[in-house]
């Protein structure tokens, strides 16, 4: 399973934790929507710094590159960048 | 069958208030159900969300003149009785040399922000360009503590504590804007003057910022005249039910506390048959008693508490969500501030539901920073350490910083002292929320009802309790709330 599908697998776990089986497209916004609660960005942050190895401390928090399939991507494509 | 109809589902509907005809309706509808709700500044709303929907390509440029306006017109933030207090102590003379004062450190204030905005932006990986909001709030803290400490006198006193009364209400609104600096694309400071206190909290004077800042309100925004119609129109249905919450609280509190109708009452009583409540006392009253050495019978000790949290379960979605209602109608369809809160499975769900711009600040500027930072190999650690810091630490910084008023009537280490019971009240708060995110997931949907109704009792009569403590005032110590708290279940303190 390439990286963007195993992503969008686990964004598709959280929503339906809570009942949300509605579909979402890569540019969808999930965080800033509402579709994911804080409880569900720190699952998905912690999923990224253990999966991807993101170190948020370094390069900063922020919620708007959790937002969507599309700029969770591109924060893993960041961090890989960094790490080599 | 619905009590609120879904008019945001209604095709023809959307298409008609996408039309000027259809504009001028739901401006006009919008100002009666404002009206009904009791806002007193209905027109000047109905007014600038009107024109918003007129013009929606100058919407935040518009945005940020109605805050100048609603700031210049409606200054409700503000924290006038301090500043009127420390020129009385002074003997500064009221009138047009205070008011201009007041004006020009209010610009002063405003510079000041514009420069810190600027140097967060050029300068990111200076000390203040990497943590703006702990620097900016640091410093206010360490403003209010030497006014507060000092032996200050004359024009300094007057120069500090007018500074703090004026920043100290824009506080949260500027942490948004300078994390939002903080981030690659962010408004131009133009454009986040219109986040600061916008003119849709009407007459509201919270200082918590519902609708955040500049980069929710760009997620946000309605970029379609489509989804300005389904906005406005979910803020016309949330105004609806914020109706039918606000009867339901008139007749809750002429019911259990009467003096709501004085005068239909009076009318009842002359004619010989008086309007009968059940006279249950305030939680306050019921807390002054207990200060003064009276408990109160066990009996009504439950029922003012039981009351309080019923009151403050329908009052706190009523305030909240009539600002979320002019937001949406201004053109940013923006999460509701309280949503099913009984629904909650969970206390950090309850938390999540009950209060969601407050607990969504929190998270933003308390729990996140300590969460990437700190504790990064103790999982279970890590999340209780982040919890702590927003749900107490937080809380504790965001109600010392607006109360302000208290350090200057009290002196700082009194009224800090004096925080006791709000420091008891969020220190139980903090620990009740790690313990239920350590535990784990809310109920899933497939849980059998029962199952789900008895963990939402748990949570309610959690937060019903809890509610004794949360007081941020100074009008009694932690011991006259505990020993009403251990009353309750007839025990002696």
């Amino acid at each position: 399973m390439n990286d963007r599908l195993m992503v969008r697998a686990f964004l598709r776990d959280l929503l339906e934790r809570t009942g949300d089986r509605d579909g979402f497209a890569d540019c969808d916004s999930l965080v800033m929507s509402g579709r994911l609660d804080s409880v569900d960005t720190l699952d998905l942050l912690v999923f990224l710094e253990e999966k991807y190895g993101v170190d948020f401390a370094e390069r900063g928090f922020d919620r708007d590159d959790l937002d969507s399939l599309d700029s969770v991507m591109s924060l893993i494509g960041v961090a890989r960048g960094t790490s080599r | 069958m619905r009590i609120v109809p879904q008019l945001d589902r209604q095709s023809r509907l959307i298409v008609l208030v996408q039309k000027p005809t259809g504009k001028i309706a739901i401006s006009l509808a919008f100002a009666v159900l404002l009206l009904l709700n009791g806002e007193s500044l209905y027109i000047e709303l109905a007014t600038i969300a009107a024109a918003l929907s007129f013009f929606p390509r100058q919407r935040r440029i518009m945005l940020s003149g109605a805050t100048l306006y609603w700031l210049l017109v409606h200054p409700n933030l503000i924290r006038r009785s301090l500043i009127h207090s420390v020129a009385a102590a002074e003997g500064f003379a009221e009138g047009w040399r205070l008011g201009l004062l007041t004006a020009a450190t209010m610009c002063a204030v405003l510079g000041a922000l514009g420069l810190l905005l600027g140097f967060v932006g050029k300068r990111p990986n200076h000390l203040v360009g990497k943590r703006p909001v702990l620097v900016m709030v640091v410093s206010f803290l360490c403003l209010l503590m030497a006014a507060g400490t000092l032996p200050l006198h004359g024009a300094p006193r007057i120069a500090a504590w007018m500074l703090l009364a004026l920043a100290g209400p824009y506080l949260w609104f500027f942490a948004y804007a300078l994390d939002d600096y903080a981030s690659r694309a962010h408004d131009p400071y133009r454009l986040q003057i219109g986040t600061f206190f916008p003119f849709w909290v009407g007459s509201n004077s919270s200082s918590t910022p519902i609708g955040k800042g500049a980069a929710y309100l760009r997620k946000m925004e309605a970029h379609t005249p489509k989804d300005l119609a389904v906005a406005q129109l979910k803020a016309i249905k949330l105004l609806i039910w914020l109706l039918y919450l606000r009867l339901a609280l008139t007749v809750f509190h002429a019911i259990v506390y009467g003096g709501v109708f004085p005068a239909a009452e009076a009318f009842f009583r002359a004619r010989g048959f008086p309007l009968l409540n059940l006279g249950v006392p305030t939680l306050a009253a019921a807390l002054d008693q207990t200060a003064a050495g009276h408990l109160p019978r066990l009996s009504v000790a439950w029922a003012a508490v039981v009351a309080h949290f019923i009151a403050a379960l329908v009052g706190v979605p009523i305030a909240g969500n009539m600002v979320v209602a002019c937001t949406r109608m201004a053109g940013f369809n923006i999460l509701r501030n309280t949503y099913k809160p009984l629904y909650a499975t969970t206390v950090a769900e309850f938390w999540n539901r009950f209060y969601f711009y407050f607990k969504e600040l929190l998270v933003e500027f308390f729990f996140f920073p300590t969460y990437v930072r700190y504790f990064k190999r103790h999982r279970r650690l890590r999340l209780a350490a982040a919890t702590f810091a927003a749900a107490t630490l937080g809380n504790l910084v965001y109600h010392f910083c607006r109360d302000s008023e208290y350090v200057f009537e009290m002196g700082f280490w009194p009224a800090l002292a004096g925080l006791q019971v709000y420091a008891f009240y969020a220190l139980v708060l903090g620990g009740a929320i790690a313990v239920s995110q350590l535990r784990g997931k809310r109920a899933p949907e497939t849980l059998p009802l029962y199952r789900r109704a008895m963990s939402s009792a748990g949570v309610i009569g959690f937060y019903c309790l809890l509610e004794i403590f949360d007081d941020e005032g100074r009008g009694h110590l932690l011991r006259t709330h505990l020993a009403f708290f251990v009353h309750l279940f007839a025990l002696p303190l």
